[in-house]
């Protein structure tokens, strides 16, 4: 197919769907609800209230600043469950543009990680304002988290990339993503501290590269760069899924039309 | 300008057709079968820059499939295509709508992914929401419009989009006795600016009076390419 018009005119042409396609969807989530926007809110919240009682009053986590930590977690981990769940969603949603207008299913899976983004980066937001509210201290190190934010973002598009093909494929896969979010959700340190893990299991929990960007984000915060080696690891894994998830995507991505 | 070199495409008909997971698990203990099909087989031919063309052929001629591929959604299995400038595939009206947004967002929704940008969007707003006939409407949500003032909606975005090159698929049987010269209209307009419009649709009145020339697909081969009323003709004894 030879479409000799120049790659930035089709880039514009992309970036003006992106844009369209994620600010409907971002109007249609809140449509019709009576509290809207503010469910992008309450919802982190009432996890929170949820895992604090449980671990905080029920099970003893003695943990300095615990809520700030809890928190922090669940924001980054909403990111990562809700955008790999809707971009699942959203193709499957989407179809009919795929199947008759020459929009390619990249552009619906980013425009669905824009949309996430934006939500989670209002959470962010409100994280920081009650951080300083509540009189905790800026600290150097918070000048790196938006890296590690951009390593989330690039973690959660290798990740989306990687299962999209099986999740149009095969109907099933969306009930075993959730069960997998699941031991995710308890793999990663959120509602508790990593250091708690025994030692002989350390190694392979901190494969996870879930678990490294939310713990040098931790980090970050209370005042601690990450050291060098560790980070560098963590951006290696990083990469190395999202270019599995691109190349994955390469092959059979445009099979996916013909599967939905 | 579209050329079409020797286009094929193949679909597999599997006997059972695994859907989950588990079955394919199953599945692999079983003998795999399935049969080849040929949406499209070995289509070859090229038209020039602003002719409007014709496209006929039965039910499951491959028409659909053809307009797919010359439209860059699907890839044929081989052959290859050069469609040059700007390509809209319409393959079906107020695709990409949305039944919970207003008529105003659906035009910048639409638009954006017919290809419009942002700005050339609210510039042709009015004139958009005027030629559908809905400007009184433009805030309520599209679940309330009735589908001919939907459709109308859809055709108007559509006249207003730059291209240079159409493919149409069946989408003028739409609209009131008060709408079809409309549309009509616009296809004339067309002509007259030298857009190139490749049109799919099983009314011959239509294609005699807009395309000096038509392809006619039958089970997927192309058997004639010609003057339309000949190749009318030809199809009619298919």
């Amino acid at each position: 197919m030879v479409v000799r018009l120049g790659k930035i005119r089709s880039m514009k042409k992309y970036l003006n769907i992106i844009r369209a396609l994620s600010t409907s969807d971002f109007k249609l989530k809140y449509y019709g609800s009576p509290f809207g926007l503010l469910w992008s809110f309450l919802k982190p919240l009432l996890m929170l209230i949820i895992l604090y009682v449980v671990f905080y009053y029920f099970l003893g986590m003695k943990v300095e600043h615990y809520v700030w930590h809890l928190l922090l977690g669940i924001i980054f981990w909403n990111f990562f469950s809700d955008t790999t769940k809707d971009v699942m969603q959203s193709v499957n949603a989407k179809a009919h543009i795929l199947k008759n207008v020459n929009v390619p299913p990249f552009i619906v899976i980013a425009s669905t990680l824009v949309h996430s983004f934006w939500t989670f980066l209002i959470g962010l937001g409100v994280f920081l304002v009650l951080f300083f509210a509540f009189g905790m201290p800026f600290s150097m190190s918070m000048l790196i988290l938006p890296v590690l934010v951009l390593l989330l973002v690039l973690l959660t598009a290798g990740v989306s990339l990687l299962i999209i093909t099986p999740a149009v494929r095969f109907k099933d896969f969306e009930h075993i993503w959730d069960v997998f979010l699941q031991m995710l959700f308890w793999i990663t340190p959120i509602a508790y501290q990593y250091s708690l893990v025994s030692p002989p299991y350390l190694s392979w929990y901190l494969l996870n590269p879930l678990t490294r960007v939310l713990v040098e984000a931790r980090d970050a915060i209370f005042g601690a760069f990450p050291p060098l080696a560790p980070f560098g690891i963590t951006v290696l894994i990083i990469l190395l899924i999202l270019l599995l998830g691109v190349a994955a995507f390469k092959r059979h991505g445009r099979t996916i039309i013909e599967y939905l | 300008m579209i050329e079409a070199k020797k286009i094929s495409k193949e679909y597999r008909i599997p006997h059972e057709k695994p859907g989950t997971l588990f079955e394919t698990i199953l599945g692999k203990e079983r003998k795999k079968t399935y049969e080849t099909f040929f949406a499209l087989k070995d289509v070859s031919f090229k038209t020039e820059g602003g002719e409007m063309v014709g496209l006929i052929g039965k039910n499951g001629s491959g028409k659909t499939t053809l307009l797919k591929i010359l439209g860059g959604i699907i890839a044929p299995t081989s052959g290859t295509c050069t469609v040059s400038g700007y390509v809209a595939p319409f393959l079906g009206l107020g695709i990409g709508f949305h039944y919970e947004l207003t008529a105003e967002e659906n035009v910048f929704l639409y638009g954006a992914i017919l290809g419009m940008a942002r700005q050339e969007i609210k510039e042709k707003l009015d004139s958009i929401l005027r030629f559908a006939g809905v400007e009184r409407f433009k805030d309520m949500k599209l679940k309330h419009f009735s589908s001919g003032m939907t459709n109308r909606l859809a055709f108007s975005l559509m006249s207003q989009t730059n291209f240079d090159v159409l493919l149409l698929d069946e989408i003028f049987a739409v609209g009131d006795k008060d709408f079809i010269p409309q549309s009509l209209a616009v296809l004339e307009n067309y002509k007259e600016r030298g857009k190139t419009v490749l049109i799919a649709s099983h009314n011959t009145g239509l294609l005699a009076r807009y395309c000096a020339r038509t392809l006619l697909l039958d089970k997927g081969s192309l058997k004639a390419f010609g003057n339309t009323e000949e190749v009318i003709r030809e199809y009619n004894t298919l």
